[in-house]
């Protein structure tokens, strides 16, 4: 899983049929350097002059919204967030391998402030 | 898996039914040499891992193993979970 903060929706009308109705979101992963320094990492911590990891294209089954900060699963775990949302018994057979599964309210980092 | 350090906690009330109950940490991964790589992850922790431990992150069914040992996990949400925490490495 990684945290992240939502930076769009993508659409599309042309997709395979199970993910229909799948809302789909980009979403831009945290780096160490957008901490507060002195977070527990250490002296050693990044400077923040990374690149900027690859947006992930997300399934959201808790209506996330642009600016939020949420948690994404990958491979088996977003299928079975995915499926939560389906009927009762359904195996989640869906062409998902990323899904936003918590929308974050805190993050509490011990000597970086919140 | 990774080796990281831990560096905060995190908390969410709207989340899927599957990470009811899981605490959730925010992990600073580290290279070879022990250099902090700038990639984040997020892992389940049943080994009550603090703020400021090294430990070790298991990715996968690897991590499913973690939550709930023994098979028949296929239901577990959890794509990553704390495994060990480290004492020492060279």
């Amino acid at each position: 899983m990684f945290l992240g903060r939502v930076a769009g929706t993508v659409w599309s009308t042309v997709k395979w049929p199970q993910a229909v109705g799948i809302k789909l979101l980009l979403v831009r992963p945290y780096r160490l350097g957008d901490l507060p320094p002195g977070t527990a990492a250490g002296p050693t911590g990044a400077t923040g002059s990374e690149p900027v990891d690859d947006l992930v294209v997300c399934a959201d089954t808790l209506d996330a919204g642009p600016g939020d900060d949420v948690i994404v699963a990958f491979g088996h775990a977003a299928r079975v967030a995915v499926s939560e949302k389906l009927a009762p018994g359904s195996k989640p057979m869906v062409p998902i391998d990323a899904a936003v599964v918590a929308i974050v309210d805190r993050v509490d980092l011990p000597g970086g402030g919140e | 898996m990774i080796r990281g350090t831990v560096v905060g906690q995190l908390w969410a009330t709207r989340k899927a039914r599957g990470l009811d109950g899981q605490k959730l940490l925010l992990i600073a991964a580290r290279d070879a040499d022990g250099r902090t790589t700038g990639r984040l992850v997020v892992a389940s922790d049943v080994i009550d891992a603090r703020a400021g431990e090294d430990v070790t992150v298991a990715f996968g069914s690897g991590a499913r193993n973690v939550l709930r040992p023994g098979g028949g996990d296929r239901d577990v949400l959890c794509d990553a979970a704390v495994a060990a925490i480290v004492e020492g490495a060279g």
